[in-house]
């Protein structure tokens, strides 16, 4: 008996470091796709090249390599800990410890399983916008480059690879992987999502968010507080004109 | 040739959605070749220059210029593409206008151009809104606000990843140089202006239902492709022409006649609720109002059909028809509506309830329609489906069109309506209002409830019948309750006697004809097998003069004796024979059907008998209840089913052989 709570012990522990490993890698993640977003805002445009298009294709590389990861071992987190406990069900607390732990735990899980079908959710749309885009317009010949559009961005995004670059996540230096193509990574990126889903039957909803709305805006923004000010005027700037009032009848005459 | 009635598309037409789309594409990339293109200039801020900005002026030329259009034309061409989102203002970004002056603009990039096959997300937005947060620390504006407090109570699961993503987002936004992080929060806020606009503000994205199949991309050329091309030809050669000269002029007609009445081409009053946001053109337009504008009274006059259209308008008519004793005319075209709209289960019997009420001989509403459509129709019958009673319903639409149409527009009713029609002053808003109103917009009544409300509607109408005028030949029937098979009234209330209509004011019976066509004489030398309980009734009958005066039947007797509405509606027919002899004078449609009692009279097809028994006197009709059972009572049970349709013939054989 005592074997058995030595176990069940060292089961939280072990848990409880894949759960740390996994909210690393989220943040990774989410690290990886906002930067990707930046680099697809710019496809397209004048700012469009072919080192934008190899960062971006790094970037998804990273990007997938943790979303294997992470998802590999989400799965195993959640079908080791057993369904949700309903109260009807005996064997998982021989499988999660002590029932209490067991309920928290599983929370926890649930709720690293819901943030990462969130990322990836977003990050495939993203994939798929970007696939859109370069379907469009393929950069092969010099004078296809007349076709992208002046959008006013001419830098290069190598301050945004170089983040990326930077990521560091728990299982990246152990798999290397060549970069599938585009619409190789979407279509295994779906499937993995729908794998996810029918493997584990996770309730959403029951998932809350662990802080209240409008606490980002209460600063915890580190360092960045002396650039902010620069910020603001610039939209100060950029807004210039007042707001002008709207007349009795509709402004668009036909539209649409 | 007249321009049918435009209201009722049903769905039937293609409607593409958002084709304009890949069209301002095309033309977004053109304006950026270096040689024919718009010309850019930079934009200078405070401490950094942008470049590629161009100006209102310069896009309106460039349009004018590609399209050979004049340049109002070119500015809205312009302001669309401003709506849409391709192009986006640099100052007073709220607005989706192109002004003619050296405001100046950007193009939007194509990551954040609308497509139709890239939904736009509410996770997005709430990102966006989570960094919009971060950045104005807090003070969003109101609608914002508003949103973002929907989506952190709907997505509050995810709430974490959206706060988390919108941190991350910031903070490879900083990454970049200066001018192209401006430009880029530019860019993204200038696309949540189009997809999420501000109340108040008409927004371009409004395109309806989502279809299933993108109507942009290409289709696979099959053999499947080549087939429906193929009908589709054969159907436009089939089609029947109009010359042109012919269309053109009925289009001008048509224009010109409604011209006053279009809400967006000339005024409405007293406003136009989508642009001032204020509903009261709509409450005095409802269906069901007691006093209608002066400008819907004027549309009835167009023409009939935007009379029967319009709901108020058609009980306008109804009332002076109830008037003229021929209301049986229009209840008969509303239950042919109703018979083709309604469900497929209940043809078969709003098609019977129909017979019976309006077209068999001796039916208590009896329409006057020509022989031949009286023959069609009937033979139709046998296999009842939803159009089966289209000739009849025609002949009596142009019955009616031709005959009372006119006549009610000369009618004391009419006139009346004209003068009591009110013509509301037009709304005067101001801006602060205009504000006002467009945030006390609400939704209007769920479709139950409306539809709630018009079943109440129907049954008070229903129920509501002037006691004063009862007689059995005189009060007209409320045509709903006749071919609705409405059985829910009150089984409390005094007045209801379901007498049938007359047709002239001198209280004659509307059936007494007797159908002497060629379709008749059919009928007479039919042997019969299945009158069922009907015949033996109607053969002792015969010959005998039966001067007995008709009874009315209460609505109490109706619910007692559990008979169908058509059942009763039978026997309350004026010819003086007690309720079971009906059953001789509604023929059975088959030719295998006996006609056990010939009619009583002979004569001519439409000939209308003015017969009242001399007993006949305005009964109080409640009384007659036990008088009434008592009697059939006697029959033993026989004339519980006066009127027999053929089709039934064979069930009620089975069931009394």
């Amino acid at each position: 008996m005592t074997s058995r709570w030595r176990r069940s012990v060292d089961e939280l522990a072990l848990r409880g470091r894949q759960r740390g490993e996994c909210e690393r890698a989220q943040e990774a993640l989410g690290r990886v796709t906002s930067c990707f977003q930046q680099l697809a805002a710019s496809l397209g445009s004048s700012a469009d090249g072919s080192f934008l298009r190899d960062e971006m294709d790094e970037t998804r590389n990273l990007a997938q390599r943790i979303c294997r990861g992470l998802s590999r071992r989400l799965l195993r987190l959640l079908s080791d800990c057993g369904p949700a406990p309903s109260g009807l069900e005996d064997r998982q607390v021989l499988d999660c410890g002590p029932a209490p732990s067991g309920v928290e735990d599983r929370q926890v899980s649930e709720r690293l399983w819901v943030l990462f079908l969130s990322a990836l959710e977003t990050f495939l749309s993203d994939l798929r916008k970007a696939c859109d885009l370069i379907g469009r317009f393929p950069l092969r010949q010099r004078y296809d480059r007349r076709a992208l559009v002046n959008t006013g961005c001419v830098d290069g995004v190598v301050a945004v690879a170089a983040r990326v670059a930077s990521v560091q996540a728990p299982w990246l230096t152990l798999e290397e992987e060549p970069t599938p193509d585009l619409t190789n990574h979407i279509t295994e990126l779906e499937a993995m999502l729908s794998e996810m889903q029918l493997r584990v039957p996770v309730a959403f909803w029951s998932v809350e968010a662990t802080q209240p709305a409008g606490v980002e805006a209460c600063g915890g923004l580190e360092g960045l507080e002396g650039l902010q000010e620069v910020e603001d005027s610039l939209e100060e700037l950029m807004e210039g004109e007042i707001v002008s009032r709207r007349p009795a009848c509709c402004c668009l005459s036909c539209v649409g | 040739m007249t321009i049918r009635n435009t209201l009722q598309d049903h769905g039937q037409r293609y409607r593409p959605r958002m084709a304009c789309l890949k069209k301002s594409e095309k033309v977004l990339l053109e304006m950026q070749d270096p040689k024919t293109g718009l010309k850019s200039q930079p934009q200078r801020l405070v401490i950094t220059t942008i470049p590629h900005a161009i100006t209102g002026e310069d896009i309106i030329a460039w349009l004018a210029d590609r399209f050979q259009i004049d340049t109002q034309e070119a500015r809205s061409f312009g302001s669309m593409l401003v709506a849409l989102g391709y192009i986006y203002p640099l100052q007073d970004h709220k607005r989706l206008v192109i002004k003619p002056d050296s405001s100046l603009y950007r193009f939007q990039t194509p990551y954040f151009w609308p497509t139709q096959q890239w939904p736009v997300e509410d996770t997005d937005y709430a990102i966006y809104l989570a960094k919009r947060n971060i950045r104005k620390k807090g003070i969003l504006e109101l609608h914002e606000q508003e949103h973002y407090n929907r989506l952190h109570k709907w997505m509050n699961h995810k709430w974490d990843f959206i706060v988390m993503q919108a941190k991350e987002q910031y903070r490879a936004a900083k990454e970049r140089k200066k001018p192209d992080r401006v430009v880029f929060d530019c860019q993204e806020r200038a696309y949540w202006v189009v997809h999420r606009p501000p109340p108040g503000t008409v927004t371009a994205m409004d395109y309806g239902l989502d279809r299933q199949v993108d109507p942009n991309s290409d289709e696979a050329i099959t053999p499947d492709f080549y087939e429906r091309i193929m009908i589709f030809t054969q159907q436009s050669i089939m089609r029947p022409r109009v010359k042109s000269s012919v269309s053109i002029g009925a289009l001008v007609k048509y224009c010109a006649t409604y011209n006053n009445h279009d809400p967006f081409l000339s005024r409405c009053l007293p406003s136009n609720p989508w642009v001032t946001d204020d509903v009261t053109y709509w409450t005095l337009n409802m269906p069901c109002v007691e006093i209608p504008t002066k400008m819907r009274v004027e549309r009835w006059t167009f023409s009939f059909a935007e009379l029967l259209s319009d709901t108020r308008g058609r009980d306008d008519f109804r009332l002076f028809l109830k008037k003229e004793f021929s209301g049986e005319n229009l209840a008969f075209w509303e239950a042919c509506e109703d018979l083709k709209w309604g469900e497929a289960a209940s043809i078969k019997e709003k098609a019977e309830h129909i017979y019976k009420t309006f077209l068999a001989r001796g039916a208590p509403r009896w329409i006057n329609i020509d022989g031949k459509t009286m023959e069609v129709t009937v033979k139709g019958l046998k296999h009842p489906h939803r159009y089966v009673l289209d000739p009849a319903q025609t002949h009596i639409y142009m019955l009616m069109k031709k005959d009372s149409y006119g006549r009610y527009q000369k009618s004391p009713v009419f006139k009346d309506t004209v003068k009591k029609a009110i013509c509301p002053d037009e709304h005067r808003f101001s801006c602060a209002q205009l504000e006002q109103n467009s945030k006390k917009r609400r939704p209007s009544l769920s479709p139950i409830i409306l539809r709630q409300m018009e079943q109440e509607q129907r049954a008070k109408m229903a129920a509501n019948i002037d006691i004063t005028q009862l007689c059995r030949f005189t009060t007209p029937v409320p045509h709903l309750a006749v071919y609705s098979g409405f059985t829910d009234y009150p089984t409390a209330t005094a007045s209801p006697s379901l007498t049938f209509l007359a047709h002239t004011p001198a209280c004659p019976s509307p059936i007494s004809v007797a159908l002497d066509s060629t379709s008749v004489s059919e009928r007479r030398t039919e042997t019969g097998e299945g009158e069922g309980e009907g015949n033996p009734a109607a053969r002792a009958q015969v010959g005998g003069n039966v001067s007995k005066s008709r009874m009315a039947l209460s609505l109490r007797r109706l619910l007692k004796g559990g008979c169908t509405p058509g059942t009763m509606f039978a026997s309350l027919s004026p010819k003086c024979h007690s309720a079971a002899s009906t059953s001789s004078r509604i023929q059975p449609i088959s030719p295998d059907q006996p006609s056990q009692a010939p009619p009583r009279r002979t004569g001519n097809f439409f000939q209308i008998k003015v017969d009242i028994p001399p007993e006949c006197r305005i009964y109080p009709i409640e009384s007659e209840d036990e008088e009434e059972e008592s009697r059939v009572a006697s029959r033993g049970g026989v004339g519980a089913k006066e009127i027999i349709c053929p089709w039934e013939s064979l069930t009620t054989q089975n069931g009394t052989g």
